[in-house]
């Protein structure tokens, strides 16, 4: 014969944990900023530099693997672009900038990045490569920034591990 | 969690007559299980999903278009040059370049460095290879604590000599 024992009703008063729980939600909820979408898709190289990317006044070339090439401004220099132009079709082009624009050849790049810089004169420019692309097209890139006179720019790279 | 009140309380202080009876508090216990579940994972979620580091960068100098010429001392200049099959041939001056396995490289700049600290590094990649290699190459250079590089045009010239050494 066993007896059943008898249970103890405990009762956790679960609201500070509660409480804790929900700040942190909160939290994460608010700083998490969902990746945009990449108008290229580009697996970065490694390297051990650690200067990080500046958050603000940046515009990025992106150079995809088939040496597809993007410009990519920042919130901020879009705007500035968009509110220097004075033709309506141009700025209605500038609009997908923030996005990311396919460029057509060096002239056009050459052409955007020294309206950019005008607009925004703190800009700063980062190239982002693909690993695999060809060292040409970023030779290209580099050719037509060095022609701009845009003598200083960054590597975007990921951290290298181990 | 927070308990209201519902007023009634300003009318205590009035007369005796009026005074009616405290209303029972009714208990009442929400189970709030299932919304600690839905919160954790919740929390769970965003924990996970959330990424606090920024891409690194890597600062790169170009020399301006019009390039003022400077004389350098031949035993200074090493010169890189990277292949279309990613092998790198490294020369000082003008002797002829030989091949050097990459996970050399980082010795290589560490104990040239220290016979010439005014090493110059010249870095020649052919535009068929690719550019995380010379992203790292840059990056062992950078580590090596070679300061003074620069980046230069792969020519036909660079071609011929590699070709040289190859049949040779």
């Amino acid at each position: 014969m066993v007896r059943k024992k008898g249970r103890i009703n405990i009762f956790i008063d679960m609201t500070p944990m509660v409480d804790v729980i929900m700040l942190l939600l909160t939290f994460f909820m608010m700083t998490t900023q969902f990746r945009p979408a990449e108008s290229a898709d580009v697996t970065m190289p490694t390297s051990n530099s650690e200067i990080k990317l500046p958050e603000s006044d940046v515009m990025t070339v992106l150079v995809d693997k088939s040496g597809k090439i993007f410009l990519k401004t920042d919130d901020r220099t879009q705007m500035l672009l968009t509110r220097a132009s004075t033709d309506p079709a141009e700025q209605e082009s500038f609009k997908t900038l923030n996005e990311g624009v396919e460029i057509r050849d060096q002239n056009h790049l050459s052409n955007l990045v020294v309206r950019a810089r005008v607009a925004n004169p703190k800009l700063r420019t980062v190239v982002k490569g693909d690993k695999d692309t060809q060292y040409g097209n970023f030779q290209d890139v580099m050719d037509t920034l060095q022609r701009v006179k845009i003598t200083r720019f960054a590597l975007v790279t990921e951290l290298e591990r181990g | 969690m927070a308990g209201v009140d519902l007023g009634g309380g300003s009318k205590k202080g009035h007369g005796k007559g009026q005074g009616k009876k405290p209303k029972k508090r009714i208990n009442v216990r929400i189970d709030m299980t299932p919304m600690v579940d839905v919160i954790m994972l919740l929390l769970t979620f965003f924990m996970l999903t959330t990424v606090f580091t920024t891409p690194q960068t890597m600062e790169i100098n170009i020399p301006p278009e019009n390039q003022t010429q400077v004389e350098v001392a031949e035993t200074m200049l090493l010169t890189l040059r990277v292949v279309e099959d990613g092998t790198i041939y490294y020369n000082i001056g003008v002797e002829m370049p030989k091949p050097i396995p990459f996970s050399a490289l980082h010795q290589f700049f560490v104990d040239q460095l220290q016979q010439k600290p005014k090493l110059i590094c010249l870095l020649k990649v052919n535009r068929k290879g690719t550019y995380d290699m010379m992203v790292n190459i840059m990056d062992e250079i950078n580590l090596a604590g070679l300061t003074r590089f620069s980046l230069a045009p792969f020519t036909d010239a660079d071609e011929r000599v590699i070709k040289k050494v190859k049949g040779a």
